[in-house]
């Protein structure tokens, strides 16, 4: 897969700003969180889809997709804990000026 | 951290435009990821032997389907696949070339093309005597038909392209490589186009052999005119070599005296077997004729003509046959040339006198047996004799001066005798005949020279 970044760098990086953005409103968001029970469920159909793809089970052109996916969603993450990481700092910063 | 722990529970609204646009990047960059792959793994695959080669690109996974030449040319095959960067999986449908059993190559030349067909081991034999065939027959459409499959012999390459070489010599016709044994049949271009082939075939690699040679060539012919009105003897067609070449116009100008021989005989190998000793015996039936021509082709001989007389033609049909070599066929188409006028004594007399003037009977040496190359002599000395029926003709013996007088005497005696009894045998009356002898005492040249002794050595005919 990392062979043939050079055909999908861009998304990446444009998964990465899209989790940097999100993660970034995300701290000062006032929305409701994602409940204990739907992260666990999350988690458990990433693991299952990190197996699927790890094991090499899904053929063909699904294969290629669902690495794509992963990818994008590791992309995805990071970009989001960069972005919210940033934002605690600057938010902590401008709590303690006044 | 707990911060970002936090926090990280509200990321989920992201998850949708996600999903989109991962679905665009999937549609978009799928084509190019597949391209790229199917180039590399081609790029992989540029030094291994395959025969239909095909790679199909799926996502990241690749179908190899392709027939190889060996199973370790297979698994590299399929290795250097799968260690192309980027690629996921590699379906292998990969599978050897058939092996032919028995194994079979052929060309065949007909009149519009020459078609290559059968087995061939890899592609670059393949390609090799394909393009043998190309220089081989410039200007000839050259068909490939060959089939890939292992199982060749050894050094089939080398067996092959001897064989292509050799189909060039030849006008149409097929080789046919089974194993390793060559079935040759056709028709040669040249005279000596199937002894060419069989030499050239001597250079098989070993191992190799010549089954069925049933390569034909254009037959070999020798041709012999006599024409009487221009006193001609014309030779012409093939014969094998200087040395034939000679001993057959040697014996053209004893059988033929008198006649001018005109030698357009060529040299040409191909010359079927037991040439001269047909050629000679032919040659001289044909000798005997007033007017005829003979045709040696391949092992057949033909001979038409007129002869003289019923007799002489009797003998030449029953003569012939027997002194052909063995495997010599002989067609003989004989009719007796109608008897010239009768003439008196003294132009009989006239008449042997020219005869005898263009050559003399010839026995062998110290003995009373007419020699053969004289028969056409004495046919006409026959022919003579019937013109004059009532003459009576005395036949005179004569010898040269070498050794003893007795012995001349009786030897001149015999050799009268002889002549006068082949007369008999011919037809003509016993009574009109009688023979002497004179050993050397009537010599017509000086004894001293050799030529002088030929002169002298002679049969005389005196019409009384």
């Amino acid at each position: 897969m990392v062979a043939l970044a050079d055909f999908f760098w861009g998304w990446l990086v444009g998964s990465l700003l899209l989790g940097f953005a999100v993660g970034w409103i995300s701290v000062v968001h006032r929305g409701p969180s994602l409940s204990k029970n739907a992260g666990l469920g999350v988690g458990g159909i990433a693991a299952v889809l990190i197996g699927l793809s790890l094991a090499r089970l899904v053929p063909g052109r699904a294969g290629y997709w669902l690495d794509l996916f992963l990818a994008m969603v590791a992309a995805y993450l990071i970009g989001c804990a960069i972005g919210s990481w940033l934002r605690y700092w600057v938010v902590a910063r401008q709590s303690q000026r006044p | 951290m707990r911060g970002l722990y936090s926090s990280s529970g509200k990321w989920w609204p992201g998850a949708i435009p996600l999903v989109i646009l991962w679905a665009v990047a999937a549609w978009t960059t799928m084509p190019a990821v597949e391209a790229e792959l199917s180039a590399r793994s081609a790029a992989a695959l540029k030094d291994t032997i395959l025969d239909k080669t095909k790679i199909t690109a799926a996502g990241r996974d690749i179908t190899l389907t392709a027939e190889a030449f060996s199973e370790e040319g297979r698994r590299a095959a399929v290795s250097a696949v799968e260690a192309v960067p980027g690629l996921r999986l590699v379906n292998d449908r990969t599978k050897l070339v058939p092996e032919a059993s028995p194994y079979v190559w052929s060309i065949e030349r007909d009149v519009v093309r020459v078609t290559l067909s059968g087995s061939a081991p890899l592609p670059a034999s393949r390609t090799r005597l394909f393009d043998g065939a190309k220089a081989a027959f410039a200007g000839v459409e050259v068909v490939d038909h060959m089939a890939l499959a292992r199982g060749a012999p050894q050094r089939f390459d080398a067996a092959a392209m001897l064989l292509i070489d050799q189909m060039a010599k030849l006008k149409q016709g097929k080789i046919t490589l089974t194993g390793t044994k060559v079935a040759l049949k056709g028709m040669a271009k040249d005279l000596g186009g199937r002894e060419a082939i069989a030499a050239a075939l001597r250079n098989l690699p070993d191992g190799y052999s010549v089954g069925d040679n049933e390569i034909e060539a254009p037959p070999y012919v020798f041709r012999a005119y006599k024409d009487p009105v221009s006193g001609q003897v014309t030779l012409d067609g093939y014969v094998p070599d200087n040395a034939v070449h000679a001993a057959l116009a040697g014996a053209t100008g004893r059988k033929f005296f008198g006649d001018k021989v005109i030698d357009n005989l060529k040299a040409s190998v191909g010359a079927p077997k037991g040439f001269v000793d047909a050629a000679v015996p032919a040659l001289g039936a044909l000798s005997r004729l007033s007017t005829g021509t003979l045709v040696l082709s391949d092992r057949e001989v033909h001979l038409s003509g007129d002869a003289f007389y019923d007799v002489a033609a009797n003998q030449i049909r029953g003569g012939l046959n027997k002194e052909l070599p063995q495997g010599w066929t002989v067609k003989i188409d004989l009719s007796v040339k109608p008897q010239a006028a009768p003439v008196d004594a003294t132009v009989c007399q006239q008449l042997f006198n020219g005869l005898l003037a263009k050559g003399t009977v010839q026995f062998d040496s110290a003995s009373a047996t007419i020699d053969k190359d004289s028969a056409g002599l004495l046919d006409r000395l026959i022919e003579t004799a019937m013109r004059c029926p009532n003459a009576k003709i005395e036949v005179a013996g004569h010898t040269d001066s070498d050794g003893d007088n007795a012995f001349n005497q009786t030897l001149s005696e015999r050799r009268a005798r002889a002549v006068v009894d082949y007369m008999v045998r011919a037809g003509l009356s016993p009574e009109r005949f009688q023979s002497f002898g004179y050993g050397s005492k009537i010599p017509v040249a000086e004894n001293d020279t050799e030529a002088g002794k030929a002169k002298n050595r002679r049969i005389d005919f005196v019409v009384r």
